[in-house]
């Protein structure tokens, strides 16, 4: 009887103990959400529209978002088709030494720091233009991208059923046209879903940025050899200086960084079973 | 008559997918190349002081320039520790009680909010961390470690701003708990049904039957934390917000110091002012890549060779 | 190079999945338009020999297929055909209904025609798709709704409209593994009478687990158990006279 109750004693407290831990791991993801919003939306409230669409002397951050619009677009116009053939290879040779060295990569690559991709190409574009600008932000970013989307179009490809392979090579369709006009366009909802939580992830990074897309804030950008602001980019530098005035903008930036993100990202979510990140 | 079929002839499928999975090989020997080059000129001046030594004379005088980056090393190392104290216990009991533990529809939130947290702006992290992460611990965890337990030497100095190894380390534990809890939960949810039956048809209780399922996916909680290191070695903003940027090589937890990422970030936009810094800054980055590479190959080798023998 | 009384000759056929040795030296004639239907235990390698007709087993990585297959007297693992010839010379029916969910129903007959370029002129492709699908015994159901996706179809439907997608393309061969078995006893029946009429004009291979199936629809059966031909002949022989035991005890349903 003793022993049997030292082992309910064990399981409610296990259970007890995890139920505890497992809230604390989510926890902090409420109370960040919840500090975003309460410290933001004073700024907001006050500023009013100006906010959005206003230079940073308006007391706005509408060049930061421009420039995180048009790193984000650039970005996945460099990266995505790339990234698209990479994945289609990889899940067409899944066996093959090649095809088994590019799972690798990309699966490194998902780890790689993202300081060290700005640094790169700090040194491959930055120094030789002599200028930040728009473009070296958006290769970096398009570098970081392209893992992520390689891995999403392969999986989503490969849940496609081999019976899809089998009646179209049965019906005498060529290898590229059976993954690009058959298996590609069934799996069209999972690698579009894929590639937009990408760019979302993407959209919001900040060390890749730093020597690169150089930042601007007072104008609205024109030209995309020339610095481009950021909002993540933005934050960083407004949490870094001493004056409270700087602080609330920042905490307004992170509101509006935060909301995008949100509105994003939940209804990706939502579509789609897992995500890698 | 027999025939032997061949496969992989080079194809229009090739030609078209092939270049850019040379685009990306290239490229990342490219960077791989670029920090070797860029980071020689350190080296040679230098030679491996530039990792062993802690000094940071930026001067304008080119000959009295001298650099060791080894606080930077420590921190990184130090704050990547702390930040897997804080994940394992959190992400190992998450992936538990999601697996085993809670009803479907909570499942699925949490599972959401996991994910939300995987995918959310570090920079969010960052500032959260500065503005009330820091002041928070520093008023109940470090003031009441350093009142009552200011005998034991590491705690023996009073914190001053809570901007230090400690700060940086919770937050990157908060930060990469998603990613471990990834891998954990994916281990986990891949045992065979027949196992969890067998164990619950010993008569164990479901704490029994979990102390014998987690060793089953120990290998992969292995792997789930030495990616989860790699993850917090390479942060950078959130980390440079908190961490003090200081060069310290101090076991103190509460005292500032810098990680290599963070070094990075505060010194390189100036480094130009400099003749000798750029050169030692890519020294910094050459390492947190090899050190990176490193672990992350390890963490994918482990996660690999269990799943090979997982699925005898 | 001479045309073979038989569609499919089939000599010391062995395939293997790795190590795993799964068709053991089997040989085999197939008439011309006849059905001859393939019976065995699920598991026996009846979709594996089956695949090594029209050369789908070259998508399966690990697989080694020894012997030679003939495809009206010409060897389809040599030079005298490449794999896309032949796989437009011999349709096939999956155990799945499986017509491209992406492609309307019209496309998903469109296709093979178009890649394949079959067909010289928009109004050829439209008469070739009308006649096919009569040929299924599916226009009438169909007619109005050409361009919807097949997802509003039954699987019987379906599966009718793969057997369209197949006959457009004007093969010799048509194979089917397994076409009824994820369809309702109505389906089910509409393919088998499908089956029936079709071999007027071509020959039909059909895998079936289903003694009875092979029985009513089939002229000539063979019986493979393990990956080994048991016995092979006219389907009147073979159920009211099997040579073998082990081929009395499948009909009789004693093996599993
Ligand atoms: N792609 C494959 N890789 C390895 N083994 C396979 C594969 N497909 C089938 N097999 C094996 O070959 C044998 C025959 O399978 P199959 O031809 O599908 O049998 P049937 O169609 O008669 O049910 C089985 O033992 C099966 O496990
Ligand atoms: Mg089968």
């Amino acid at each position: 009887m003793y022993q049997f109750d030292m082992r309910r004693i064990k399981e409610y407290s296990f259970l007890g103990v995890i139920s505890l831990l497992s809230f604390f791991m989510i926890f902090p993801l409420f109370h960040i959400i919840f500090t975003v919003f309460v410290d933001g939306i004073g700024t907001l409230v006050s500023t009013g529209p100006v906010f959005i669409t206003g230079t940073l002397d308006d007391g706005g951050i509408g060049p930061a978002i421009l420039g995180t619009l048009i790193l984000s677009f650039f970005a996945s116009l460099i990266g995505i088709p790339i990234a698209f053939a990479v994945g289609v290879y990889a899940y067409e040779y899944p066996y093959s030494v090649i095809g088994k060295a590019t799972t690798a990569l990309l699966e490194i690559t998902q780890e790689f720091p993202t300081i060290l991709v700005g640094l790169f190409v700090t040194q491959i574009l930055v120094l030789p233009m002599g200028t930040y600008s728009a473009i070296a932000g958006a290769f970096a970013l398009a570098i970081i991208l392209m893992p992520y989307v390689a891995v999403y179009t392969k999986e989503a490809m490969s849940q496609i059923p081999f019976s899809f392979r089998e009646a179209a090579f049965s019906l005498g369709v060529t290898k590229v046209k059976t993954v690009f006009l058959i298996i590609a366009p069934i799996a069209k909802r999972g690698i579009l879903t894929g590639l937009l939580i990408s760019v979302a992830k993407v959209a919001g990074e900040t060390a890749p940025l730093l020597f690169t897309a150089g930042g601007l804030y007072q104008t609205y950008p024109d030209s995309l050899t020339q610095p481009v602001g950021a909002i993540p980019l933005l934050i960083y530098t407004l949490v870094q200086s001493p004056s409270p005035a700087d602080h609330a903008m920042a905490w307004g930036a992170s509101l509006v960084l935060l909301l995008i993100f949100l509105a994003a990202f939940i209804p990706l979510r939502l579509s789609i079973k897992e995500v890698r990140m | 008559m027999s025939t032997l079929k061949k496969f992989g002839r080079f194809d229009r499928f090739d030609f078209l997918t092939y270049p850019a999975v040379l685009f990306v090989f290239l490229l990342f020997t490219w960077m791989l190349a670029v920090y070797v080059t860029s980071s020689i000129p350190a080296f040679q001046r230098e030679g491996w002081n530039v990792y062993f030594t802690n000094v940071w004379n930026a001067s304008e005088c080119p000959d009295k320039e001298y650099y060791g980056i080894l606080a930077a090393i420590w921190g990184s190392l130090y704050t990547s520790t702390i930040a897997l104290l804080v994940a394992l216990p959190l992400s190992i009991s998450y992936s538990i009680f999601v697996v085993d533990y809670a009803p479907k529809r909570l499942k699925g939130i949490l599972e959401i909010t996991s994910d939300i947290m995987a995918g959310l702006p570090t920079i969010i992290y960052g500032i959260w961390g500065a503005f009330f992460l820091v002041p928070f611990l520093k008023e109940w965890v470090m003031m009441p470690v350093y009142n009552y337990l200011s005998f034991i030497p590491i705690f023996s100095q009073k914190p001053v701003s809570g901007f230090s190894f400690f700060s940086a380390g919770v937050l990157l534990g908060i930060m990469i708990t998603p990613f471990v809890s990834a891998v954990v939960r994916e281990a986990y949810t891949t045992i065979p049904h027949t196992y969890r039956e067998a164990a619950y048809s010993l008569g164990l209780t479901r704490y029994e039957a979990t102390k014998i399922l987690i060793g089953y996916v120990k290998p992969a909680m292995i792997s789930g934390t030495i990616l989860g290191f790699g993850r917090a070695i390479g942060e950078t903003v959130a980390v440079s917000l908190v961490v003090g940027n200081a060069f310290n090589l101090s076991a103190d937890p509460f005292s500032p110091g810098y990680t290599i990422s963070s070094l990075i970030a505060t010194q390189y936009g100036n480094s130009f002012i400099y003749t000798h810094m750029t050169s030692v800054l890519y020294a910094a980055g050459l390492f947190l890549f090899l050190v990176g590479l490193f672990i992350t190959l390890l963490g994918m080798y482990v996660l690999r060779r269990w799943k090979k023998n997982v699925s005898i | 190079m001479s045309e073979s009384e038989y569609a499919i000759e089939v000599e010391n056929l062995n395939i293997y999945y790795g190590n795993n040795h799964v068709i053991k030296s089997i040989n085999l004639k197939i008439p011309q338009k006849t059905v001859f239907a393939i019976m065995g235990p699920s598991g026996c390698g009846k979709s594996t020999m089956l695949r090594s007709f029209n050369r789908l087993l070259d998508l399966n990585k690990n697989v080694r297929v020894n012997g030679s297959v003939h495809l009206f007297g010409r060897d389809i693992y040599t030079g005298d055909m490449d794999s896309v010839e032949v796989r437009r010379e011999v349709g096939m029916v999956f155990q799945y209904p499986n017509p491209f969910p992406h492609l309307s129903i019209y496309n998903n007959i469109a296709l093979g025609l178009k890649m394949n370029k079959l067909v010289k002129s928009d109004k050829e492709l439209d008469e070739r798709i009308e006649w096919a699908l009569k040929k299924a015994g599916l226009w009438e159901e169909v007619k109005h709704r050409l361009n919807d996706y097949p997802s509003g179809l039954s699987g019987g439907q379906r599966q009718r409209l793969v057997i369209a997608r197949v006959i457009a393309m004007k093969p010799k061969v048509i194979m089917m593994d397994e076409p009824t078995a994820n369809i309702d006893p109505v389906g089910s029946k509409k393919i088998e009478d499908l089956i029936f009429e079709l071999k007027k004009d071509y020959t039909i291979v059909l895998v079936t687990h289903n003694p009875a199936q092979a029985a009513r629809v089939s002229d000539y059966v063979a019986f493979i158990y393990l990956g080994e031909l048991v016995e092979a002949g006219e389907t009147g022989k073979i159920f009211t006279a099997p040579e073998s035991k082990l081929t009395e005890k499948y009909l009789t349903g004693k093996l599993v």
